[in-house]
């Protein structure tokens, strides 16, 4: 053989080896291991910020780092199944790796946040793009129903673009390293940045977009520009650390936007920020735009007294006109005292001799009024805005678990409209003594415990209310403790007004709970006989921290509740949450769609479904289609079930070779393969063939109900198994659910296993819990070790004797029939016991026939 | 109660976080807790007084938590030491066993399980006090 011959003879033979069906093989079982550590990864990631955990920083960075590594790998073994096929991946990796970073050192992610949102479109999910002050208001709307002024934020994204199109990101760092090394004082700072800050241009698609927002507020003449800042929330107030500027015309929204940018770095806010710790990377000013109000009179309200936050009162302080005056203290104004508990009795009125009033001027600024006599004397409120005022405070406190500090305005309709909320500083609320806290039980009177199960966390005081008919529900006093016999639906209307909830039936995951979760309110449910043992206006104090429920009001447990920072607005949770977002959302579930492609992975769960998928392809591609490894056969399955499957035979899982690349069921003898086949084919099992009597009508009234759409070939995807003669790898995309077994069935005990993952699907998220429940307590039955987490279920069982392997593979052939269309069905949480039962019943019918059998054999 | 004195416990961990969340529950749970973020201070109030139970971090910045829970067992032989690590190998593991550390417990955990932690502690310092 000549050198060039032999070089060329190597040369084939690793490129031979490079291609060859093992090798392909092997680096798709490395891919299927990674996804599955993936998934659970993510999942039990998750589960931490459902509030059980304690988790620190270093807890997210190295399970982003984990995360990473894991996707970059996967990456690596598609390109090496399919060189250069799929390298896009690479780079939409590199963005999402680099967005994470930057979360993790502290950054926002302005990338896909829009320069303007109008408050519509606001929820506490984006607090990062519109600063608190703006989230808050758009929920109060929202979620609690209150009237806000029409408007829209200026996001963090448009501060980012403002500062990068002048050029000040780099600067300002550099001042404020400055500052931080006591190089440059505080004042010079503010000075130098507020001074770039002003001088700077507004960028042009900036300034067509606050347009396009203005385009469709015509009416609207002239705005209040306000600060909402990143962190202001939670327990950290700002008040009065940034600007808002009353009265701006429309046209003169970008000048005053930039005043409020500049007032981000005051010497006094950067003083504030310096002396709470808060870092200068976590730094985004928001802009809240909202129209002037017409308003009679306005105020602001506290909804617990800060220097005596032990009584149970709130203080409200108003003048006729804007609000200015109050907020400033420059002119006398009425005050309020008025009692926490409803029917908000008012305990004292101050009344003030007012000589003037500030106006909104018709083309922009204020201007101070004199006051007729007549109204100079004049209470500025009814006591019917006062009632009004003092249960919107409860309400809007409850929901932020708070003392709130509530800007107002009574309109010309005498309707009150909310301004502003934010959360009241108090520093006087005694931490109660640890012992009392300990010794409660034992001081206050429990009234029932551990009845039932939490659906939300905290601390509720009140007085029961007990809702027998929809009737009752009229009468529902805000702030008391609704109790019923029924987790209804209907509930649901008056729960935002609630302080707590307790229900006889009714569980953690029922639809009410959600709302629940929504509005924050204190939930129990499931508590069997809480109607009969609690009694209409008794006072109880909730405490479904514990699930205790005391007589009469447990004070220090509603201390310590105000005092305690949720865990929502730690640091650490944002964190999680961000990155989160980041990586789990799956955005790509339609591999027919024309978008399935690399560019459209927005997170790493769109990059690991996107890589699975094709590596499933280009086995099948590979083997079947262009035939290129001799060493294995390969064939589609023919089959009365349309699985649409392509199998790839690796060794011994064939009698014989496949003919005209057709292969069919009694040509496979590989040992998992058969049982799961044999328990798709199980009457009922799949289709609604009228055959078992139990779990064939049990099916056939599932399958009624099953959408013809998901029924149809185009959503039955193309699966694959990769089998041999004690071996099965099956991959399999049935309608929206991914499911996916890996199992080794011979006499050797040991090597036995089987992996069973079942993920995603259709329909709401409820039910997809409960059909992961379901399949999850199914095969938790039949032995094996099932976890489950939200919608993704896997399960293994090992070491097992051949027999009975087959037989669990069976089962989750039986499984994956009707899974695929169990959601659709699962209603509601009674139906998982209930099909769960039906499902054991014909698995052991099937038992006792094959006890049958086999006597007949013997 | 039964009048006894409460369980005091030390905790150590230099991300804020953790002391934040854990100690008001040990709190409410009948303990008495200090907390500290560097080991330093957590030093200095060990010379100070005894504590019955510490938890503390294994890695920590600046701070070698490994060093801390030596010092204690050195000058309390009786107090229980919990280490809550985000690192756990073999190593550290075996090595703070062989330092006469109570239990592990791996970052993060759930506030049921360390509370159940420190109840085996108590449990066995009133075992060996009654002995």
């Amino acid at each position: 053989m000549n050198l060039l011959r032999r070089i060329r003879h190597k040369f084939s033979r690793r490129h031979v080896e490079e291609y060859s069906f093992v090798g392909i093989f092997k680096r798709f079982q490395e891919i299927v291991e990674m996804n599955n550590r993936l998934l659970g990864l993510i999942a039990r990631a998750n589960d931490k910020l459902g509030g059980d955990y304690i988790f620190d920083k270093q807890y997210i960075r190295s399970l982003c780092a984990e995360i990473s590594d894991l996707v970059q790998k996967l990456i690596f073994n598609l390109d090496s199944i399919a060189p250069k096929k799929y390298r896009a991946l690479y780079d939409v990796f590199n963005r999402i790796q680099e967005d994470i970073d930057e979360l993790l050192a502290g950054r926002i992610v302005p990338r896909d946040i829009e320069l303007i949102l109008p408050y519509e479109k606001i929820s506490r999910d984006i607090v990062e793009a519109v600063g608190s002050k703006n989230a808050n208001l758009a929920e109060i709307k929202s979620v609690l129903g209150f009237l806000i002024p029409r408007g829209f934020a200026i996001t963090t994204a448009s501060f980012e673009a403002f500062l990068k199109y002048n050029q000040l990101d780099t600067a300002i760092n550099e001042l404020i390293s400055k500052w931080r090394d006591d190089k440059l004082s505080t004042g010079e700072t503010a000075r130098e940045i507020q001074q770039m800050i002003g001088a700077g241009i507004i960028p042009s698609d900036l300034e067509k977009a606050i347009r396009n927002v203005l385009d469709r507020l015509p009416d609207i003449e002239c705005f209040a520009v306000r600060s909402s800042a990143l962190g202001e929330d939670g327990h950290r107030s700002f008040a009065g650390q940034y600007k808002s500027i009353l009265n701006v015309p429309a046209d003169k929204i970008p000048e005053a936007y930039k005043r409020v940018l500049a007032s981000t770095y005051s010497e006094k806010a950067m003083e504030y920020r310096k002396s709470i710790g808060f870092t200068e990377w976590e730094v985004a000013m928001a802009v809240g735009c909202q129209e002037m109000v017409d308003v009679k009179a306005s105020g602001v309200l506290y909804t617990m007294d800060p220097n005596a936050p032990g009584q149970d009162i709130m203080l409200i302080s108003a003048t006729w006109g804007l609000g200015v005056p109050v907020v400033s203290g420059e002119a006398p104004t009425d005050h309020f005292v008025v009692s926490r508990k409803p029917p908000y009795k008012i305990k004292e009125v101050d009344l003030v001799h007012k000589e003037t009033e500030v106006l909104a001027e018709k083309n922009g600024g204020t201007s101070l009024r004199s006051l007729s006599r007549e109204k100079s004397d004049q209470v500025c409120l009814s006591n019917k805005n006062i009632k009004q005022i003092a249960e919107a405070g409860i309400v809007i406190e409850k929901f932020f678990k708070r003392p709130q500090d509530i800007e107002f305005g009574i309109n010309k309709q005498g309707q009150l409209v909310i301004l502003q909320a934010r959360p009241l500083a108090i520093k006087s609320i005694e931490s109660p003594d640890a012992s009392d806290l300990a010794m409660i039980s034992t001081k206050y009177p429990v009234i029932f415990r551990d009845k039932g199960a939490i659906a939300q966390k905290g601390v509720a005081l009140g007085t029961v209310f007990i809702v027998k008919d929809e009737t009752d529900l009229q009468h529902f006093p805000s702030g008391a403790i609704l109790v019923s016999r029924f987790a209804s639906p209907i509930l649901a209307k008056v729960l935002v007004r609630a302080s707590g909830l307790i229900t006889e039936v009714g569980s953690p995951t029922g639809h009410l709970a959600t709302i629940a979760r929504e509005y924050r309110v204190p939930a129990i449910m499931g508590a069997e006989g809480a109607t009969k043992i609690l009694k209409d206006g008794q006072e109880i104090t909730l405490d479904a921290e514990e699930n205790i429920v005391y007589q009469g009001i447990v004070k220090e447990l509603q201390q310590y509740s105000l005092k305690q920072e949720a865990i929502e607005e730690t640091y650490e949770y944002r964190l999680l949450r961000r990155v989160l977002r980041k990586i789990e959302p799956l955005n790509l579930v339609d591999p027919m769609d024309k978008h399935f492609t690399p560019e459209a992975c927005k997170t790493m769960h769109d990059i690991i479904r996107f890589v699975h998928e094709k590596a499933v392809n280009e086995l099948i591609e590979f083997k079947y289609y262009k035939h290129r490894d001799q060493g294995t056969a390969s064939g589609k399955l023919k089959w009365n079930i349309p699985l649409d499957m392509v199998i790839i035979d690796i060794g011994g899982g064939l009698s014989t070779p496949p003919h005209n690349k057709v292969i069919l069921p009694e040509q496979i003898v590989s040992i998992p393969m058969q049982s799961v086949l044999e328990g798709l084919a199980r009457p009922g099992a799949w289709n609604n063939d009228p055959m078992s009597v139990d779990l064939g009508s049990f099916m056939s009234s599932m399958t009624r109900t099953f959408s013809t759409q998901l029924a149809s070939p185009r959503y039955v995807g193309q699966n694959l198994a990769v089998i041999s003669r004690n071996y099965s790898n099956i991959s399999l995309r049935l309608g929206y659910h991914f499911t996916m077994v890996d199992a080794y069935i011979s006499e050797n005990i040991n090597d036995n296993y089987a992996y069973f993952r079942f993920f995603g699907g259709v329909t709401d998220e409820m039910r997809r819990s409960r059909r992961a429940k379901l399949l999850g307590k199914a095969l938790a039955h039949f032995d094996f070790r099932t976890e489950i987490h939200g919608d993704l279920v896997v399960a293994r069982i090992k070491k097992f004797p051949e027999p009975m392997m087959r037989k669990r593979l069976y089962i989750i052939g039986v499984l994956i029939g009707f899974s695929r269309q169990l959601d659709v069905r699962m209603a509601s949480d009674h139906s998982i016991s209930e099909y769960l039962e039906k499902f054991k019943l014909v698995m052991e019918d099937d038992n006792e026939r094959e006890r049958e059998n086999q006597h007949i054999v013997t | 109660m039964r009048g006894k004195e409460k369980t005091s416990i030390l905790l150590l961990d230099d991300e804020p976080i953790v002391s934040k969340r854990l100690k008001p529950s040990l709190e409410k749970r009948g303990y008495e807790v200090e907390a500290f973020t560097d080991g330093f201070s957590a030093l200095q109030r060990i010379k100070e007084r005894k504590f019955d139970i510490v938890v503390t971090d294994l890695k920590m910045e600046g701070i070698d938590g490994m060093h801390f829970l030596t010092e204690v067992k050195k000058k309390f032989p009786e107090t229980e030491v919990i280490v809550i690590t985000g690192f756990a190998t073999m190593q550290t593991a075996k090595e703070s066993f062989q330092k006469g550390v109570f239990d592990f417990l791996a970052k993060p955990f759930k506030i049921k399980e360390i509370t159940e932690v420190i109840k085996r502690a108590e449990n066995r310092q009133r075992e060996r006090a009654s002995k």
